[in-house]
């Protein structure tokens, strides 16, 4: 392992794939099902987070704005403004839930949004998200945190058939239900907070979405502490978990770092046959687990000469560079969004907090870039390997149903992964 | 401060009609019932296709990393493209609290340094016009200590829209460039094309024509935009807005303070491009130019016609609804009706009254003006039966419930339908609709169900 820089020493951002809280937030309330999120700001925080997830997920993407103008930013402490949005939202569609979040403007100026939201008569959950702080895992949690402890009901029983889910910011909607069912498979009901596998997962709706289409209901929400078991996965999630054990003492909480590679489901299915008194996973488990070995090792020639360089969201870069490792990936530097407590645990010849300058500078000296769309300028000159994770891709369609988590997913990944590296190396 | 400009008066445009009918024009945004981006974004669309340029936003992460690298505006600009980069100061809750200026004159610093810009724009965002920082002072500083033009972009986020923030990202170049160099050479026919962004390459479906008629460009606002060459823009004989309202501001203060006369057109379509090329013309002047603009509209209008044989068979009898916003009520509207479909409804609801007169001389009377698309297009669809939907990808369920073909007008386009030629790729993309049976399959009923 390599030497990890935890702080950029630059006084700029230069192509910047840091993602702001408000932005996280807004993801999290949209795995709330008939929810309206809600950003307590200028349009624009609003109007532009709409355009980019609008794009990467090719659906129609919900969220309204307090819309501050630069006289309410002096006059207005957000109580009129947020009031009179929470009542112009309801005379047209009847949300289940309202999810606000909060903005730089209006953490800068001070808005005691907590205040105001005991003002408001109608369901309504609110997460004070600056984008001066954080980053998209962070607003995330954020919000996931403050759906646990305004909505989640206190309970002291426990059903041993329950399960929760916490799933990062940067697991796919495909990833979150794979990982559903993977638990269910077990023989438990689970529920995932927040849970875009039904809500953005690309389903041809109905009707336009004037509301999140699909999630987990406010009900489901509410009703959540009296689960056996508590999953948390990537570290962004554990200030939900802790957030969610107050809701019950006797809830049991365990952590996975992530999902990826052979040697993380290893340690995810041992918990399950732990926990559900079982011998072996059902069959179809045993089969996936039998085919990672034998795609890792199929992949392991091509990845084994590869060098990587990876940029992404912590939680999801801790993973992607296990899962690589594990077929003898070279990973050459590990560029994370932001800092984290995953960084430590990073398999990499260097791990820092930056930029995609920072990935353009390393560039010549890899094979193979896994990054997000804007990667494709530093790539398609150099005629490097390209492979596009994380937010946003607006390049290609199907982003929602790309699966790279535990055995199965895992098959899908390394292959992809040494195919990218082969054709980089014949190109 | 006295470099500020008015938000006030910016918004009591006098060469606006709609001022002369509502007292307030852009009113404020409504809480919760609010679509369409803030003045930061007006001012990037405006100002960002300057590729020569480094556009640093000073403010938090949202600003710019959700936005950067999202238009296609193209440029010949040799040196790297500095358009579709994102530089942000990135400010962090300590320079919430002691004043960001200090990092923003390193970051300017820094992007001098490593990527020689000829010019660098500093944007104010929210939170950085809330707390204070002085931008015209670091921009000043930082111009003098670097030797190149820096402008300080008053259009915060709150201020208002994404109209008003063009205006004031016009009002920068008016400000701080505008007049501050003199050009090698001018000729007669010097023009500037206002508010063309060069979105995938529109603009250069007719700039080759315009050069082929002695019409120079001395500048653009700012589609394939040179700093140097604004700079010059106080001395040309005309000024072309280019399907754009909001810079209208710019235009009718460069002829007050220059005397530049200027002209609105639309180079959608083939009437409207043949229009265009042949209004400029006349503005500047020139009864031989004149002669040689209809010749040549001539010669592209018999080329164009003879490409789009093949389509005119498929197109025959097909009927469009139309619903998107703004000027392509009418625009787009006009170069479907140059393929030969009929158009028998637009959307107006975001248009301007000007937008809606044009909207209506083309659509003529039978064709309906929608102002709630959203509820009407359904029923206008089985009233008219239209084979085509032209809209956002909201509208796609209606599309499919349809059994109608489907275009998407409002994404991100990726090929240009400006000018003569680009009437052939809308005509291209419009077939591949026509023709592909997706809409129908989708349509399918599921075996369970009844």
């Amino acid at each position: 392992m390599g030497e990890v820089m935890h702080k950029t020493a630059k006084p700029l951002q230069v192509n910047p794939f840091k993602l702001s809280q408000p932005m996280g937030a807004t993801l999290a309330f949209l795995g709330v099902d008939r929810c309206m999120p809600l950003m307590h700001g200028a349009q624009g925080c609003t109007s532009f987070t709409k355009v980019y997830f609008t794009r990467h997920f090719c659906e129609p993407i919900a969220i309204q704005t307090t819309a501050v103008t630069d006289i309410t930013a002096i006059l207005d402490g957000g109580d009129t403004s947020i009031v009179e949005a929470v009542k112009n939202i309801t005379a047209k569609v009847t949300p289940a839930l309202v999810g606000l979040c909060t903005t730089g403007l209006t953490e800068t100026k001070g808005d005691d949004i907590r205040g105001i939201a005991k003002q408001v008569d109608f369901p309504l959950v609110y997460a004070n998200t600056p984008d001066y702080e954080g980053g998209l895992e962070s607003g995330w949690a954020l919000a996931a945190k403050g759906l646990i402890e305004q909505l989640v009901a206190p309970a002291t029983a426990c059903d041993k058939q329950k399960v929760v889910l916490l799933p990062h910011v940067s697991l796919t909607p495909i990833e979150v239900e794979k990982i559903k069912q993977f638990i269910a498979a077990f023989g438990y009901t689970v529920y995932a907070l927040p849970d875009l596998s039904t809500s953005l997962d690309g389903h041809l709706g109905e009707k336009q979405a004037a509301l999140s289409s699909g999630g987990i209901s406010v009900e489901e929400i509410t009703g959540l502490a009296d689960a056996g078991l508590v999953l948390s996965v990537g570290d962004s999630m554990l200030p939900c978990a802790a957030a969610l054990q107050q809701k019950n003492p006797i809830l049991r909480h365990h952590h996975f770092a992530h999902l990826h590679g052979l040697a993380a489901s290893d340690a995810f299915t041992a918990l399950l046959l732990a926990e559900s008194g079982r011998s072996t996973p059902p069959s179809e488990i045993v089969r996936w687990r039998k085919r990672l070995q034998d795609a890792l090792l199929d992949s392991h020639f091509s990845l084994g000469q590869t060098r990587f360089l990876l940029a992404s969201e912590p939680d999801q870069l801790v993973g992607l560079c296990q899962a690589l490792r594990e077929a003898g990936g070279r990973i050459s530097s590990a560029i994370s969004s932001v800092d984290s407590t995953q960084l430590e645990r990073v398999v990499a010849d260097e791990v820092l907090v930056g930029d995609l300058e920072d990935a353009e500078q390393r560039a010549d000296a890899i094979d193979v870039l896994i990054s997000n769309f804007h990667a494709e300028a530093i790539a398609h000159p150099r005629h490097k390997g390209l492979l596009l994770r994380g937010f946003p891709n607006w390049e290609q369609v199907g982003n929602v149903l790309q699966n790279d988590v535990l055995y199965e997913g895992g098959c899908y990944f390394i292959c992809t992964a040494a195919n990218v590296a082969t054709a980089q190396r014949e190109h | 401060m006295a470099k500020k400009p008015k938000i006030r008066e910016l918004l009591n445009e006098s060469a606006c009609d709609h001022n002369t009918t509502k007292k307030s024009t852009c009113s404020t945004p409504t809480p919760g019932a609010t679509t369409g981006g803030c003045a930061f974004e007006g001012a990037q669309i405006a100002l960002f296709p300057y590729a020569d340029a480094a556009h640093i936003v000073h403010g938090p992460i949202t600003c710019i990393g959700s936005s950067w690298e999202t238009r296609a505006t193209q440029t010949s600009w040799s040196g790297r493209d500095l358009t579709q980069m994102g530089f942000t100061t990135g400010v962090t809750t300590s320079d919430v609290v002691f004043g960001g200026e200090e990092k923003l004159a390193e970051a300017i610093d820094y992007v001098v340094e490593h990527y020689t810009p000829e010019a660098v724009f500093v944007y104010a965002t929210c939170v950085t016009a809330l707390i204070g920082d002085d931008l015209d002072l670091v921009c000043q500083q930082a111009a003098e200590r670097h030797d190149i033009p820096c402008v300080p972009v008053h259009a915060p986020g709150f201020v208002g829209s994404k109209n008003l923030g063009s205006r004031l990202g016009g009002e920068a170049v008016l400000q701080n460039l505008i007049g501050t160099a003199e050009p090698e050479q001018t000729t007669p026919y010097d023009i500037n094309l206002i508010g063309d962004y060069n979105v995938t390459g529109d603009m250069w479906q007719y700039t080759p024509l315009l050069q082929e008629l002695g019409i120079r460009v001395l500048s653009t606002l700012s589609g394939d935009g040179r700093v140097k060459d604004i700079r010059c823009a106080h001395r040309a004989k005309l000024n072309v807005i280019v399907c754009a309202k909001s810079l209208i501001s710019l235009t009718r203060k460069m002829q007050e303070r220059y005397d530049i006369p200027h002209i609105s057109l639309s180079f959608y379509g083939q009437r409207d491009t043949s229009a265009g090329l042949l209004a400029i013309a006349e503005a500047l002047g020139d009864p031989d130019l004149v002669t040689r603009t209809k010749a040549l509209i001539a010669r592209e209008e018999a080329a164009l016609e003879e490409k789009l044989q093949p389509y005119r068979a498929v197109f025959a009898g097909k009927k469009a609804v139309l619903n998107t916003g703004g000027n392509k009520a009418w625009s787009i509207a006009s170069a479907l009706q140059d393929l030969g479909i009929e158009v028998v409804a637009t959307a107006v609801g975001k248009s301007t009254e000007d937008d809606k007169e044009k909207a209506r001389q083309y659509l003529g009377d039978k064709g309906v003006l929608m102002t709630k698309p959203g509820q009407e297009q359904a029923k206008i669809i089985d009233d008219t039966r239209a084979d085509l939907l032209l809209a956002g990808g909201r509208s796609l369920y209606t599309a499919i419930k349809k059994g109608i073909a489907f275009a998407d007008v409002n994404q991100e386009k990726k090929k240009s339908y400006g000018g003569y030629a680009g009437l052939l790729n809308l005509a291209e993309d419009l077939k591949n609709a026509l023709e592909n049976p997706v809409f129908k399959t989708v349509a399918r009923r599921a075996p369970w169900e009844k």
